[in-house]
């Protein structure tokens, strides 16, 4: 009460101190959730390809998805490599090509359950439903990962078009927290159909439906190196491109660092702009009250006892400060994801580790910078303090 | 002759300012002095005389200086203090020391009790009892009711008398008091001094008032006069 008192005395300035905190950590608080999210999707794929080799057609430019046609037969010729445990053709397309891709692409997953011969470790549990099974080959099913399901506003049994076909609903996936969570997954005949569709005329005669796919995904067999395999396939099997799960985490991991380098940025600007507008504030505090700091020590007060004073003061600056920016940075998450749901862009995780982080960090920050006008303010000689005016 | 118990005694007492390398200001050239338990004594000189210097170091914000001549003694309760460190300086003013300023020096942002409270907490007591203690000592002196008033809220007279209960507050050994009255007219002074006196005769309380009005030194027993740092005897 007595701080809150002392803080209110200078109310523009505490406020503008108290502002420029806030920014900073409102700042901090949005970039981290925005790299929550980006950070568990890679981490997501990095464990999804992890000990596989993605196989795509040469010309096929995403990174981590092929999107590009290719021969199914490309599958049998990597079976029939040594060293290969199982070859699982894969169809995967753009949910909505109209859609902005930031944040992890929506896709259309066409696979046959069980083409990865119980060699993949990804696994997927159904929240609603059911999986997908081989049976529901030749029939117009789907799954649904958690965001997708949201962002459709389906459920079990429901219909759902997609390029003028029509499935029915059969299960909802559990949240991964990474790419599932913004696909669809359909059996690989329909996927096939689907892309097939997608594809220019020429294409469309050169390949029937049932040869198409867009990616295979490998297991080697255990003692294999996936390196040495990757090179072994693009070797052999004419116009593919590989890429093994330590390609993934170079490539992608990379692009993460540079986002998670400009989060650190973020936080040092808002720690150092911050941290000198608490250290002005409760400079000029300190040459402001030089009298009262001279009373106190004058009847008794101790130096331990005014640095405490100060550094809680500057402290409660620093709480105020990250309280808000937290309130504020939640509500722009929480906003912003609302926005992006119908699009399905969802770009932000505000986990309860960054929320103590900035509130915590902000904290400090006002005690460390409350430090130095502290010192010198305990330093003062009691008696010149009183004299001043 | 009635053997009085002594409160203070100080010996050699000296010090010297150093404004700048060449300008130092011999501010007490070798003090000796005695002040007895119970006694209300006037400290009186004009400007420069050395009073105010003598009073901050029998009040232990600063020490004698130690060097160059007989070494200097202050002793007060019977307790050598001229080696203590700062912290036990702090310590012992906490405890032993009652302050009163000429501008009262109240802490701006809280009531009158709080400021009065504040002097109970630095010499150890819980805030729930410090409190305590202060509301008691307001009654002292007379501000009961206005002790949820800001300092500004009070006018001179009463700001000095909440300063004074600060001062009692941990019923010291020792009250200093520096120009008490000097911001007061003389209706508020003479209520601000009889109350002091008042302390000193019920209680027994020490008093050393600084002062250059010699009405107030005519309040006490006994009046110390300065003049170019040092203690004039009594002509």
């Amino acid at each position: 009460m007595r701080l809150l008192r002392q803080l209110s005395r200078r109310k523009l300035r505490t406020t503008l101190t108290i502002l420029g905190i806030t920014i900073g950590i409102w700042a901090l608080v949005v970039f981290s959730s925005m790299a929550n999210k980006i950070n568990a999707l890679v981490a997501g794929g990095s464990q999804y390809f992890e000990g596989k080799i993605l196989v795509t057609d040469a010309s096929n430019l995403a990174v981590g998805i092929g999107l590009t046609p290719m021969n199914i037969d490309v599958a049998d010729q990597i079976r029939d490599l040594d060293g290969v445990a199982a070859a699982a053709p894969e169809v995967q397309m753009i949910f909505d090509p109209e859609a902005n891709a930031f944040g992890g692409a929506q896709t259309i997953v066409g696979l046959v359950d069980g083409s990865d011969e119980g060699n993949e470790t990804f696994e997927l549990r159904a929240a609603q439903g059911r999986l997908l099974t081989a049976d529901d080959e030749g029939h117009r099913r789907i799954l649904l990962g958690s965001d997708m399901a949201r962002q459709l506003k389906a459920g079990i049994g429901d219909t759902i078009e997609m390029r003028g076909e029509r499935f029915e609903v059969v299960g909802i996936l559990e949240p991964t927290l990474t790419a599932p969570d913004s696909s669809v997954f359909v059996p690989l005949e329909s996927a096939q159909v689907l892309f097939h569709k997608t594809l220019p005329a020429a294409v469309q005669e050169a390949i029937p439906a049932e040869e198409l796919i867009s990616q295979v995904v490998v297991f080697p067999d255990s003692g294999t190196d996936p390196a040495a395999l990757a090179a072994l396939i693009e070797e052999r099997v004419d116009n593919t491109k590989t890429l093994t799960g330590a390609e993934f985490d170079e490539q992608v991991g990379s692009a993460t660092a540079i986002f998670n380098a400009i989060i650190i940025g973020v936080a040092i600007i808002s720690l150092v702009v911050g941290g000198l507008s608490v250290i002005n504030t409760m400079a000029m505090s300190v040459a402001e009250r030089t009298r009262e700091i001279g009373i106190k020590r004058a009847i008794g007060g101790s130096r331990r006892r005014i640095i405490r004073e100060l550094v809680t003061e500057a402290a409660v600056i620093g709480l105020i400060g990250g309280l808000l920016g937290l309130g504020l940075g939640a509500i722009v998450v929480v906003l912003a994801n609302e926005a992006g749901r119908d699009s399905g862009t969802i770009l932000f995780d505000l986990t309860p580790g960054t929320a103590i982080f900035a509130v915590a960090f902000s904290t400090i920050l006002g005690m460390l910078a409350g430090v130095i006008p502290a010192w010198s303010a305990a330093r003062l000689d009691p008696v010149e303090a009183l004299r001043y005016e | 002759m009635e053997a009085k118990t002594a409160l203070l005694e100080g010996r050699n007492l000296r010090k010297t300012y150093r404004l700048s390398r060449r300008n130092q200001v011999e501010a007490l050239r070798g003090v000796d002095l005695r002040i007895d338990q119970g006694e209300m004594v006037a400290l009186m000189g004009p400007s420069g005389s050395g009073k105010s210097t003598l009073m901050h170091i029998l009040g232990l914000l600063h020490a004698p200086d130690g060097n160059d001549g007989p070494p200097a003694e202050l002793r007060i309760g019977g307790v050598e203090v001229t080696s203590m460190s700062e912290k036990t300086r702090t310590r012992m003013r906490a405890d032993t020391m009652g302050f009163v300023f000429q501008s009262y020096n109240l802490v701006p942002t809280l009531t009158a009790v709080e400021n009065v409270a504040l002097a109970g907490e630095y010499a150890g007591t819980s805030r729930r009892a410090a409190m305590a203690g202060a509301t008691e000592a307001l009654g002292w002196v007379g501000l009961a009711e206005r002790a949820d008033h800001r300092p500004m809220e009070l006018s001179g007279g009463e700001q000095q008398r909440v300063a004074i209960a600060r001062s009692l507050v941990n019923k010291p050994k020792l009250l200093l008091a520096d120009e008490p009255t000097g911001n007061l007219d003389s209706e508020h002074s003479h209520e601000v001094l009889a109350l002091l006196r008042r302390f000193n005769q019920e209680r027994g309380q020490t008093l050393l008032l600084v002062t250059h009005d010699a009405e107030v030194g005519a309040f006490c027993d006994r009046i110390i006069h300065m003049r170019d740092g040092l203690i004039q005897e009594p002509a």
